[in-house]
């Protein structure tokens, strides 16, 4: 396979990735399931009911723009826009780093 | 398994990040040395449908749920867990400053559990398996694998933390990512390399395949 059709093979990989990330961005607050996850739910079975809530309550170290996903008064569309950006946010900081930290 | 602020105290916090910023620094090496041009469109695609899925938690029963990480996948389709260390690099700074995901002081363990312990050994656990059993089985006992370990550490680092008992924290901690580790990592890291491996067999590292391309 020439560089070229290869290069353009790894472009038509992208608009894929971009296509399929997209589609379980909108669909993921439809479809995730609520319960917690693994680590907190360990946590809600190993640990006092009272130290429990108290770190479940604590206050992160930094408040996060869009914490949990959500933003606020929005509720699910706010939910699919919150993945969506974090989708692509991941997206532009991935490929922007991997195009200034890549061999020269 | 993305680890609160709340979960680890400070000190203990600041060590997880001296152990993971080495690792971070030679992720950034490994992309110096071996990304181009060529492969910054699939680091990306990678890293962005990560992301996503990370959103998507699959019910396990017992009241409780877990996603994939990813970790193994993209070290397997770059042949270096290196690779993994990034992206997860990447997904946990997004979920941590953007989403309140995972805390900013816990982000270091959150790499070194999520992106170094399960991407380390699910990559060699591939690669001592993928001759013998074939890049399928390979790709799902790695994945299985790397994700169940990291949990188990995680639960030691939560009973280092006086967070979690130990004995029942590894019980616990065990049980749910036997299963998420099954369903959510091994199942979904082994169809997309058996999709990848169909459509863009050329992707998955050469020496990967290089033992199929003597057979044929």
């Amino acid at each position: 396979m020439s560089l070229k059709t290869n290069s353009r093979m790894n472009m038509k990989f992208l608009y894929a990735g971009i296509v399929i990330a997209l589609i379980i961005s909108v669909l993921a607050p439809f479809l995730a399931s609520p319960d917690p996850d693994g680590l907190e739910s360990a946590a809600g079975g190993v640990i006092d009911e009272y130290t429990f809530s108290a770190l479940e309550e604590s206050e992160p170290f930094m408040e996060s723009p869009m914490p949990d996903y959500a933003i606020e008064g929005q509720g699910k569309m706010g939910e699919v826009l919150a993945i969506v950006i974090g989708t692509l946010l991941v997206l532009g900081i991935s490929y922007t780093l991997g195009k200034v930290a890549k061999k020269q | 398994m993305h680890i609160p602020d709340s979960f680890v105290p400070m000190s203990q916090a600041i060590v997880y990040w001296l152990i993971a910023l080495p690792f971070i620094f030679m992720s950034l090496k490994w992309a110096r040395k071996d990304l181009d041009d060529m492969k910054v469109p699939i680091l990306a695609a990678l890293a962005a449908g990560i992301f996503a899925i990370q959103a998507l938690n699959i019910p396990i029963g017992m009241g409780t749920s877990g996603h994939m990480v990813g970790a193994t996948l993209v070290a397997i389709i770059f042949g270096s867990p290196m690779a993994g260390v990034l992206v997860l690099t990447l997904v946990l700074l997004v979920q941590g400053f953007v989403f309140g995901d995972g805390g900013i002081t816990t982000m270091g363990v959150n790499i070194l559990n999520m992106g170094v312990i399960s991407g380390y050994i699910g990559y060699y656990t591939f690669v001592v398996l993928k001759n013998k059993a074939g890049i399928k089985t390979a790709a799902f006992v790695g994945a299985w694998l790397g994700l169940f370990i990291s949990a188990i550490v995680c639960a030691v680092e939560m009973a280092i933390a006086g967070t979690f008992p130990l004995m029942a924290g590894l019980a616990a901690m065990g049980l749910y990512h036997l299963i998420i580790g099954f369903i959510g990592e091994g199942l979904i890291t082994a169809m997309v390399i058996t999709a990848i491996e169909k459509s863009r067999p050329d992707l998955l590292d050469t020496s990967l395949t290089s033992t199929q391309k003597v057979k044929a």
